[in-house]
């Protein structure tokens, strides 16, 4: 069977975007009076996250602005890739999100920061060097057991 | 906290990364020699190709490459071996997917994939190349084992 196959483009295009927000997310975390705010935009990037985890990143709203407004104008991709990577780093997105959420629900204090920042450096380094975290920490986990 | 501190904590930030992916992109797809004289085992391997099992090492070099389920860089990869391999038939490219075999994972110590083994005509490991092979890797292996 064919496995589903997109425009390595989309991802990258989507995770600078994330970037972008995660760090705002930082910016208006660090201040008490806007800490709400950032817990906000933190809340809509997890459940952003989460589509692109559990449907995809084909079913995220990333790919349908891609698809519209950026791939019209960069031409055919000289390949396509796997489906499957990009969802997988969702879902590691999602899981750093999600501490963040859990960290300021616990009242700790910059946790909410910190998750954003880690979830920053892992969407930076997607977007602008490529960085594929299926290929680095996917086998690393199976082995230490973390994932099955 | 001020808008000063704010701004410097976001860019100090964004630095970090930046000097995170420079790193990391010195250390892909750079061949790495190893002096172990680790012998790999096809039989153990289990290795197909085009739905043969693989039974011999090429006659000068072989790439064996490990690839798994969520990896992006793995066909790329792939592909540019397979070039390779139709331009000279004594080159052989195996690629075998660890996914579900965690033996072979923990035997050659792979972290990241793609990583792929440069054997020698004997199956003797003489480096390592971790992530997607630069094309100046490629001719220096390809260099090193002229007969």
């Amino acid at each position: 069977m064919a496995k589903p196959q997109i425009d390595p483009r989309g991802p990258r295009f989507g995770a600078a975007i994330t970037a972008t927000a995660l760090a705002v997310t930082i910016y208006l975390g660090l201040d008490a009076s806007t800490e709400a705010a950032a817990f906000a935009l933190l809340l809509v990037l997890t459940a952003l996250f989460a589509i692109g985890a559990i449907f995809g990143t084909s079913k995220h709203p990333y790919a349908w602005l891609f698809k519209t407004f950026v791939r019209p104008r960069l031409g055919a991709p000289t390949e396509l890739e796997d489906a499957a990577p990009p969802q997988f780093a969702q879902a590691v997105g999602l899981f750093v999100a999600g501490v963040g959420v859990v960290l300021h629900l616990a009242g700790v204090e910059y946790g909410l920061v910190a998750a954003a920042a880690a979830a920053f450096v892992a969407s930076f380094l997607n977007s602008v060097f490529n960085y594929c975290l299926g290929c680095q920490m996917y086998l690393g986990l199976k082995r230490l057991k973390v994932i099955r | 906290m001020d808008q000063t501190s704010r701004l410097l904590l976001v860019l100090g930030v964004i630095t970090l990364a930046t000097i995170l992916g420079l790193i990391w992109r010195t250390t892909q797809g750079r061949a790495k020699q190893l002096k172990s004289g680790l012998q790999v085992d096809l039989k153990e391997l289990g290795a197909t190709k085009n739905g043969l099992p693989v039974t011999a090492f090429g006659e000068r070099i072989t790439f064996l490459q490990f690839s798994s389920e969520f990896c992006a860089t793995c066909k790329s990869t792939a592909r540019v071996f397979g070039e390779l391999e139709e331009h000279s038939s004594d080159v052989l490219h195996i690629e075998v997917d660890i996914t579900n075999r965690l033996d072979l994972a923990n035997k050659y110590n792979i972290l990241q994939t793609p990583t792929t083994l440069v054997l020698d005509k004997r199956g003797v490991v003489q480096s390592r190349i971790g992530g997607a092979p630069k094309q100046n890797t490629l001719e220096e292996q390809l260099g090193t084992f002229v007969i």
